[in-house]
């Protein structure tokens, strides 16, 4: 289990076979081919052989997938499909696909149908928005009835013309019409901006009126592309803007009809992926005038798939073991129940391909963690049940499938916690029979109410986390023996484990008399030994410096102090929600607030409380627990595959 | 007058046991201010991208568990003195309630500090994953690593609290 072991394959083959053969590998997906740039640097390889790149293929097949995407996102937008919860791809046969695309130029030609109408859609909108930007701007003109290509007769001249909402109005006309007598100004309308105005002037006095524009910060304005009155203008407007509405539904009506093929178009965007991926791979290649090469990985456990395949095709290959110390990809391998885990361990990082992966390790405790720090029954049980139909109806994968399964696990360990320390939404049964039957019942804890003994719980968190920890240096000690090196698993993982357990023994006074020699064995041992690799007087602050880090191991251990802490904060949370919802009596008004109490007080209470088991769950392991022997650092194994996003291409196994 | 006032009121038992109720609440001080501090940088996260709403939400509830943990050891402490039942509450001596008062100061003073640094961390952890969205986990390990002495606080508060007979 963990990490799986690579082999490492290089393959010469005809170019004649190329595209058969990539073909088949991607169908298999079990081979990495890595890049080639490392040979091409060096002189010898260089003179024989060049990149086999098409660059234009992929970036043809780059354009038409963004062609389909778009369109594919159009259909999302105007169709009235429901999306579903969780995206899955739906499983269909090799010849199904085949079959369902074999009018491609029809799919192709519906994906630039649906692009233009997109496209059109977008001008509609525009020029309703400038419709209606107009229609705007005329409104306040409303009763003025002079056709606006008027400009005014042989000898006067006829202004539109608009005031800040601020300025005196009847001061400015009066003022106007003393100023320049042959002058006619009326008011339109006005509105919370501006004011709005006609003038009608004899040509002679149009300095004049200019002057005094400038002066009152008066603008003129002009509607020059318009004829005929403003109310005529005004409705011609709501006609085109209907109109373009119109239009515009009648185009979401189309798209939606175009719906139903959806199905065809998810399945030509993965058909173009896959041979957008085909092409891509040939970068990774080397070739000669009639012979190719490519170097890659592949877990052993694959080795006779990838042989056969390999003879099949006709070509030369040689499948060896990595060297020692060299890094391969990681690719984790775990049971049916640690596959869960492996969320965690990805949300981390991967682990160096010569260390080992910590997901088993840490799966159980995980999920312990977890239930102690929810730990209320009916959480749990709403927990798992939710995640158990989830896996049931969808196909999930991936990340996806993981958390999900994670959450399913400890939802069933916070059930299970939540039974023995008996929380069942806090103490609402309790509550509930007093409030409403005056009755006194309390679900019995299967273990021990932890709100009655906390301090029970407490060394209950400590033994747990002191295993943890143990199990943490046991895993780095087996690392270096496995590495070659078991005095260092002696000195630096035994003697520490002598040293704790004498002096946990102590503490507690039990043995104390072959505690306090182990105790003081593995003190003097650690003294003696952790400043080993460093030279003069470093050996001795070493194993000084060394031995101060017991500190190290007392926090890291009541660390898990906040098992208790945050288990209590949610069973105590979950009494005050029902604590709350009590106070209404026992009537028709009592019931009411203790429904609403109970919905969103536990709705808020499991939200806060679960992301909080979560995130210290991942803490205790990735800081007590990982940073005792975890190397991360590994490159993930990216197999030369079929990564399609709608449909998982089945294949007969042969 | 002013022996009376004091004697009856300020050095009244159930009184210092309400003022540690709301010593303990005042945790939410802490919170208040962290996910304000959170939210801000939450915000300008999502004016560049809206779709990073629930990642962010998440970051920014991080530093609101103080409050909570206020508001567990006043209703623990007001359950204690049975102020919530119809009955009144029960009669305690001075010392009782200093003692009570006493226990609510380690989660409410360390509530405030710990929850406005928090959500400082949170914040940063916010613009951590404008950047790396896939990196949530980590982003959400910070912001927990300070949370552990809200937790610790809450722990010393509780067993003070379990610790006063009543």
């Amino acid at each position: 289990m963990s990490i799986a072991r690579m082999k490492k394959l290089s393959v010469i083959g005809l170019v004649s076979h190329r595209e058969a053969l990539m073909e088949k590998l991607m169908a298999l997906g079990a081979v990495e081919i890595t890049d080639q740039e490392e040979k091409l640097g060096d002189d010898r390889w260089k003179q024989m052989v060049k990149r086999d790149a098409d660059e234009r293929t992929v970036s043809e097949y780059e354009g038409r997938i963004a062609k389909v995407s778009q369109a594919l996102d159009v259909i999302d937008k105007y169709g009235t499909q429901k999306k579903p919860l969780l995206h899955t791809r739906k499983p269909i046969t090799f010849p199904d696909f085949k079959k369902a695309l074999e009018d491609e130029r029809s799919i192709e030609e519906k994906v630039g149908l649906i692009n233009s109408l997109s496209a059109r859609l977008a001008e509609l909108s525009g020029a309703i928005n400038k419709t209606e930007t107009l229609k705007m701007s005329l409104e306040p003109w409303r009763e003025y009835d002079i056709p606006l290509e008027e400009q005014g007769t042989k000898t006067t001249d006829l202004f539109l013309c608009v005031a800040p909402a601020s300025a005196d109005v009847n001061l400015f006309m009066k003022g106007l019409e003393d100023k320049v007598p042959a002058s006619l100004i009326r008011l339109v309308a006005s509105d919370a901006e501006q004011h709005y105005f006609y003038i009608l002037s004899a040509k002679t006095e149009r300095s004049f009126i200019d002057e005094i524009f400038r002066e009152c910060g008066f603008s003129k304005i002009q509607f020059s592309d318009l004829s005929g009155t403003v109310k005529e203008n005004i409705e011609a407007l709501e006609k085109k803007s209907d109109e373009l509405a119109e239009e515009k539904l009648g185009i979401e009506d189309t798209i939606r009809s175009h719906e139903v093929d959806k199905q065809s178009l998810e399945l030509f965007y993965d058909k173009l992926i896959i041979h957008r991926d085909r092409a891509d791979i040939r970068q990774n290649l080397l070739v000669t005038e009639s012979a190719f090469s490519f170097d890659g990985w592949f877990p052993a456990r694959a080795e006779s798939r990838v042989s056969s395949l390999l003879s099949e095709m006709g070509c030369y290959f040689e499948i060896e073991d990595p060297a020692k110390g060299e890094d391969t990809p990681v690719l984790l391998l775990n049971g049916s129940f640690s596959t869960a885990f492996e969320a965690i361990t990805r949300l981390y990082a991967l682990p160096d391909s010569r260390a080992i992966d910590a997901t088993p390790y840490f799966s159980l405790s995980y999920a312990v963690f977890f239930g102690m720090m929810l730990g209320d029954g009916a959480y749990g049980i709403i927990m798992a049940v939710i995640t158990g139909l989830i896996l049931k109806k969808y196909k999930l994968e991936g990340m996806k499938y993981r958390m999900v399964k994670l959450f399913f696990y400890c939802g069933i360990s916070t059930a299970f916690f939540g039974a023995l320390f008996g929380g069942w939404f806090g103490d609402i049964v309790t509550v509930a029979g007093k409030t409403f039957f005056n009755v006194d019942i309390t679900v019995p804890p299967i273990w021990f109410n932890p709100l009655d003994d906390p301090m029970k719980l407490l060394i209950f968190c400590f033994i747990i986390g002191g295993i943890h920890i143990f199990i943490g240096m046991g895993l780095s000690a087996w690392l270096s023996i496995k590495d070659g090196r078991p005095l260092d698993a002696v000195f630096d993982v035994g003697l520490w484990y002598l040293l704790l357990i004498g002096a946990t023994l102590l503490l507690i006074g039990v043995i104390p008399d072959v505690a306090k020699w182990m105790a003081i064995i593995g003190a003097v041992g650690i003294l003696l030994t952790a400043g080993r690799n460093k030279k003069g007087i470093g050996k001795i602050i070493g194993g000084l410096g060394s031995l101060y880090g017991i500190t190290g191991y007392l926090s890291d251990v009541l660390s898990y102090s906040r098992l208790l802490a945050l288990g209590l904060a949610s069973s105590v949370i979950a009494s005050v929600v029902n604590t709350m919802g009590s106070f209404g009596g026992s009537g028709i008004k009592g019931v009411v607030l203790m429904t609403f109490a109970f919905v969103v007080g536990h709705t808020y209470n499991f939200a806060i409380n679960g992301l909080g088991s979560f995130v210290h769950s991942c803490r205790l392991q990735y800081v007590e627990f990982f940073g005792k022997f975890y190397e991360s650092g590994g490159e993930a194994f990216q197999p030369f595959g079929e990564n399609t996003k709608y449909v998982d291409i089945l294949r007969e196994e042969n | 007058m002013n022996y009376l006032l004091f004697e009856n009121v300020l050095f009244n038992g159930i009184f210092l046991a309400m003022a540690g109720a709301a010593m303990a609440a005042l945790a939410g001080i802490g919170s208040a201010i962290g996910i304000g501090i959170a939210g801000q940088a939450a915000a300008g996260v999502i004016s560049e991208d809206p779709k990073k709403f629930g990642q962010t939400l998440i970051l920014q509830a991080l530093p609101g568990t103080q409050g909570i943990y206020g508001l567990l050891i006043a209703f623990l402490i007001m359950t204690k003195i049975s102020l919530l039942g119809g009955d009144g509450p029960l009669e305690i001596s001075m010392a009782q309630g200093a003692y009570i008062f006493a226990s609510a100061v380690p989660v409410g003073l360390v509530g405030i500090f710990s929850g406005i640094a928090q959500g400082k961390s949170s914040a940063a952890s916010i613009m951590l994953i404008s950047k790396r969205p896939e990196e949530l986990a980590k982003g959400m390990v910070y912001p927990a690593m300070v949370e552990t002495y809200a937790v610790l606080a809450l722990l010393i508060s509780f067993l003070m609290l379990n610790g006063v007979q009543v």
